[in-house]
């Protein structure tokens, strides 16, 4: 799969003329406040913002989930995980809905195996906006058996309304290699190049 | 006899340790958003305690000696504010 | 000492040495640079001359130790980098901000070779947890600290060991390394060669915290210690990353000449040493300086050790493009200083000449000879006597804090990050890092401090073999080392003595197997005042091993039913030092002898059998013996065996079989045992077909006993047990 990609930095603002966008996972100013706060007042954000509200993919991976969150791009809250602590693991995952731009290459129910790292992947929401989630099918992929941090219903994976723009808190980027553990991963960068044909 | 006292435990870095999150926090959200007003911005862990006691300052008491005892702050790197809030 | 008002370490030698090399009194500014430049910490004066002993060069190495990191050439243009810094004082008082800041000083070790930093190893040391709120205090908190800003930097936790200890009660060691990869043509030196050129402090600010680091690190722990408020460093991982991209991109630009990380001794040790290293001097205008306290006095502001502060040096002429790099990604910059060929380090105030002193005076301290005097020899216990529960016993192993597994601290490291982590924590005996030009790295790090008491040479010999067995497991080549050794107080004779024969037993081996030891440091004065206890002698080391293919890479989960398992190396009764001696309180005993010839060869002919494709799991034997080992094995697994050890070792008692920590042994799983065991015995190398991989229990035949275990037993006592100490309320 080969796919011409450019690395925006977090200052700049340039015309919006791409097919999709991913936010990658890190510690965007040190996680400072809030993970994802600052990075979410970024000129770089606004970039984004044009390219979800034309309906094109935007993927945020683990601190980029927080940053779409933060943006307002999302709903709900990402938390503190229950146990305190930083959690690096291979996790069990179940695809809830195929109808994202990032799952459609999954059959919906099926599973797969991606790494999670981070310290407030907790997805908190008000009992209401959570049953929402789930009528709509905009729970996009949640922990199969163990829930390692506490997260609501087991939630590790939400889209908005339309479909085009997914947070998840698994690193699919790391899911991509068999040397490294796994290639479930690349499902998720495949659906984008198939969603953004369409 | 004994009332119950709302007590507020403030834990920060010491005045002249760095605090780079209040620092980032300064810098590249509320500068860079324009609020130039703001000159410094410290953080710290805030601790609401209801505590049992005698009087207001009993309660403070008996919170500073428990933060010594079980090292809720560490006195090398930390500062603690002890108040009542009203 | 005290000159004049200063409060210094110098002794009296060293500042008559002083007065008369320059001819004068130094004034209080130059007595200060002195102080944290001839620090034990900085200057390694009480142990430069015995370290000349380790063999340093190989047909890899392209710098070794004297340099702020080693480096190492894997061919097609690439280097790789490495270096061991510890950070015990700070982390024995502020455990978090202390290991936290260890790993931003050793990252920047690495940073400063123009390398990027792609992993960290951590080895620690803490006193007993089962019964030490305190240790169990100073232990969360360390952790905490490393993850929080390992991961914030992004660089992968990948592999550690952790040993608990009475002895370190007081005395905790945190010690961290680091590996880099980078290109050749991009390789940069400390140092500043070219007359003309600009010395930049890049980074954080200079402030009052910190100061005396080095000077604390270099005196022993007292009452007085808790209130040492100013040795203490605050950590900004966000910084160290914007430091580590602009440094990085600086150089990829070809702006610099040289780099120097600044850590104890601050700006009076960085600036010396990069003048000393290039042979040159140093203009430096003091008031050029950022400092964040307006009345800070010079002594002040050049000995902070202020935290996250680099010194670029820059060509002439290319000043503009650092600075629009700096402003790009908000690292604070200042022109401090311009090189000169003075060969002085001329210090300016506003134009006014406030210090001088020539380079090679300041950065090269007199040697001190020190005494050593050998300790009593320790006498052999005699036999146990009352009988033993060998099943409860290896589950006790397993759980001991030791021994059991340490999952518990490496879920909070990211080791997933950066993509190159092919062996992870748990999987392997080392861990395995994907490089840019398709080989692999295999890096662990290993200390023994229990066995290092009874015997320092048989000790640091063991500890470095057991290293590179460890490496060798993985399918690696053992390339480099480095080495850390933490003592007490070396004014003590007996100390000096452990230190001195632990740095010739590293010397005599490292030479017999042919790996360069290319960076390390010492660590002295790892001890209590107050409750009159030393810790005991912990050599800590890391090796650093190359594996040529991907599929050479070999972990320790037994695989496939029916596989063989194979022990090779013969057990023997040698219980001194061991896990098992320490659960029953069995201070002393025979320590088990290493034989050089036989390791050497034993594990080039594992390596061997590795590349040849014969093996499907290996596991070096050490701590908790071939129990311990076969319970690794199952686990990981998920599988048992049955095994019948009576074949791996003569004349032996159960728990000897079981629980001796004798050197030179591996034990591995294959599916051609006929050709493996034929190959090993062509080299000389013993070795026993011992059962097969089942898919049920462990099932154990000794002399006397046979004995089975469930897997789910085996995981619960290994996996479970730290969480049970250090968290017992946690589900």
């Amino acid at each position: 799969m080969h796919i011409d990609a450019e690395l925006i930095w977090h200052n700049d603002f340039t015309s919006p003329t791409f097919d999709a966008a991913i936010i990658p996972g890190g510690f965007s100013f040190g996680d400072h406040l809030r993970a994802g706060i600052i990075a979410a007042a970024s000129p770089a954000t606004e970039i984004v913002r044009k390219l979800a509200d034309d309906g094109k993919p935007v993927l945020g991976i683990c601190n980029g989930f927080q940053i779409l969150i933060e943006a307002g791009l999302l709903p709900g809250a990402l938390l503190r995980n229950s146990s305190l602590k930083f959690v690096c693991k291979w996790m069990n995952l179940q695809i809830k809905n195929n109808d994202s731009a990032f799952t459609c290459k999954f059959e919906r129910a099926s599973t797969a195996r991606m790494p999670i790292a981070h310290n407030e992947g907790r997805f908190f929401a008000e009992e209401e906006v959570l049953n929402r989630l789930e009528a709509e099918g905009k729970v996009v992929m949640t922990y199969a058996g163990e829930n390692p941090t506490g997260t609501s219903r087991g939630i590790t994976a939400i889209s908005n309304k339309d479909g085009n723009v997914v947070g998840m808190m698994p690193h699919p980027e790391r899911a991509s290699d068999s040397s490294l553990g796994g290639t479930d991963g690349l499902k998720v960068f495949e659906s984008m190049v198939e969603w953004a044909r369409c | 006899m004994n009332q119950t006292f709302p007590i507020e435990i403030i834990i920060s870095n010491k005045p002249q340790a760095r605090d780079p999150e209040g620092e980032t926090i300064a810098r590249d959200l509320m500068h860079k958003a324009g609020y130039d007003c703001v000159k410094d911005v410290r953080t710290g862990k805030l601790l609401l305690a209801k505590i049992e006691a005698r009087d207001e300052e009993e309660a403070k008491s008996k919170v500073l000696a428990m933060c010594n005892d079980l090292r809720l702050y560490n006195p090398i790197a930390h500062t603690i504010t002890i108040r009542a809030r009203n | 000492m005290l000159v004049g008002d200063l409060q210094t370490t110098l002794t009296p030698e060293e500042l008559e040495y002083g007065r008369r090399h320059l001819g004068r009194e130094p004034n209080a500014l130059e007595w200060a640079m002195i102080d944290a430049e001839w620090s034990e910490h900085c200057s390694y004066k009480s142990s430069k001359t015995i370290l000349t002993q380790l063999p340093t060069t190989g047909k890899r190495v392209l710098l070794g130790p004297g340099f702020d990191s080693g480096v190492v050439d894997i061919g097609d243009g690439y280097v790789l980098s490495l270096h061991i810094e510890s950070h015990n004082h700070p982390s024995a008082i502020e455990p978090y901000g202390g290991a936290a800041t260890g790993i931003g000083g050793v990252v920047r070790d690495i940073l400063c070779m123009g390398n990027t930093p792609i992993a960290l190893l951590d080895s620690l040391r803490f006193g007993d947890i089962t019964k030490s709120d305190h240790s169990k205090w100073i232990m969360k908190h360390v952790i905490r600290g490393i993850a929080d800003y390992g991961n914030c930097i992004g660089v992968p936790t990948v592999a550690g060991e952790v040993e608990f200890d009475e002895c370190f009660e007081a005395n905790c060691l945190v010690d961290v390394a680091c590996l880099g990869v980078g290109r050749k043509d991009e390789l940069l030196l400390a140092q500043a060669t070219h007359p003309g050129d600009s010395v930049y402090l890049i980074g954080g600010s200079t402030g009052r915290d910190g100061i005396h680091g080095s000077t604390f690190a270099s005196r022993t722990l007292t009452a007085d210690s808790e209130s040492d408020r100013s040795a203490v460093q605050i950590p900004d991982p966000f910084t160290k990353k914007l430091i580590m991209e602009a440094t990085l991109e600086s150089n990829n630009a070809g702006l610099l000449r040289g780099c120097k990380d600044l850590g104890g001794g601050g700006l009076a040790t960085g600036l010396s040493e990069i003048a000393d290293k290039g042979g040159t001097g140093l203009d430096i205008q003091l008031e050029t300086i950022p400092i964040r306290e307006a009345d800070m006095t010079p002594i002040e502001i050049l000995i902070s050790e202020s935290q996250e502060r680099m010194l670029l040096v820059t060509k002439q002429g290319t000043e503009q493009v650092l600075h629009d790099i700096m402003r790009k990604y908000g690292v604070s910059f200042a022109r401090i200083a311009t090189v000169t060929s003075t060969g002085t380090i001329s210090i300016l105030n506003h134009g006014k000449l406030i210090a001088s002193l020539p380079t090679s005076f300041l950065a090269n301290a007199p040697i001190i000879q020190r005494n050593s005097r050998i300790p009593q020899l320790r006498k052999p216990t005699p036999p146990l006597k009352q009988p033993i529960d060998i099943h409860q016993t290896l589950l006790a192993l397993l759980a001991s804090p030791t021994i059991t597994s340490k999952e518990w601290v490496y879920r909070q490291y990211d080791h997933e990050v950066g993509i190159r982590t092919v062996a992870k924590p748990g999987e392997a005996d080392a861990a395995v890092m994907k490089l840019p030009n398709g080989k692999l790295a295999a890096i662990k790090v290993d200390g023994n401090s229990r066995l290092c008491n009874l015997d320092p040479y048989i000790g640091a010999a063991s500890v470095l073999a057991e290293c590179c067995r460890n490496v060798i497991a993985v399918g690696a080549e053992p390339i480099a080392f480095l080495d850390h050794c933490q003592f007490g107080d070396p004014n003590d004779e007996e100390i000096f003595w452990s230190f001195s024969t632990t740095v010739k037993a590293l010397a005599d081996f490292a030479k017999a197997a042919s790996i360069p030891c290319v960076g390390g440091k010492v660590s002295f004065y790892n001890q209590d005042e107050v409750r009159r206890t030393a810790i005991k002698s912990s050599p800590v080391l890391s090796v650093l091993g190359l594996i040529e293919q991907p599929e050479h890479v070999t972990k320790i989960a037994f695989k496939d039913e029916d596989d063989s398992v194979i022990s090779i190396g013969p057990t023997e009764a040698e219980m001194g030092g061991s896990e098992f001696n320490h659960l029953l309180g069995i201070g002393d005993g025979e320590v088990p002898r290493l034989d050089f010839e036989l390791e050497i060869e034993t594990q080039r002919s594992v390596l061997e059998c590795i590349r040849k494709g014969l093996v499907t799991a290996c596991h070096d034997c050490s701590k908790g013996g071939i129990g311990a080992g076969l319970a690794r094995m199952a686990v990981a697994g998920n599988r048992g065996a049955k095994i019948d050890l009576r074949k791996s070792g003569r004349n032996l008692a159960d728990h000897e079989l079981l629980f001796s920590e004798s050197n030179s042994r591996f034990l591995l799983t294959t599916n051609k045992p006929t050709e493996l065991i034929q190959y090993l015995s062509t080299r000389g190398i013993p070795s026993a077909d011992v059962g097969r991989v089942t898919s049920d229990a462990l099932l154990v035949k000794m002399s006397s006993t046979d004995l089975v275990w469930s897997v789910d037993a085996l995981r619960d006592a290994y996996c479970n047990s730290l969480q049970r100490i250090l968290e017992p309320w946690q589900k």
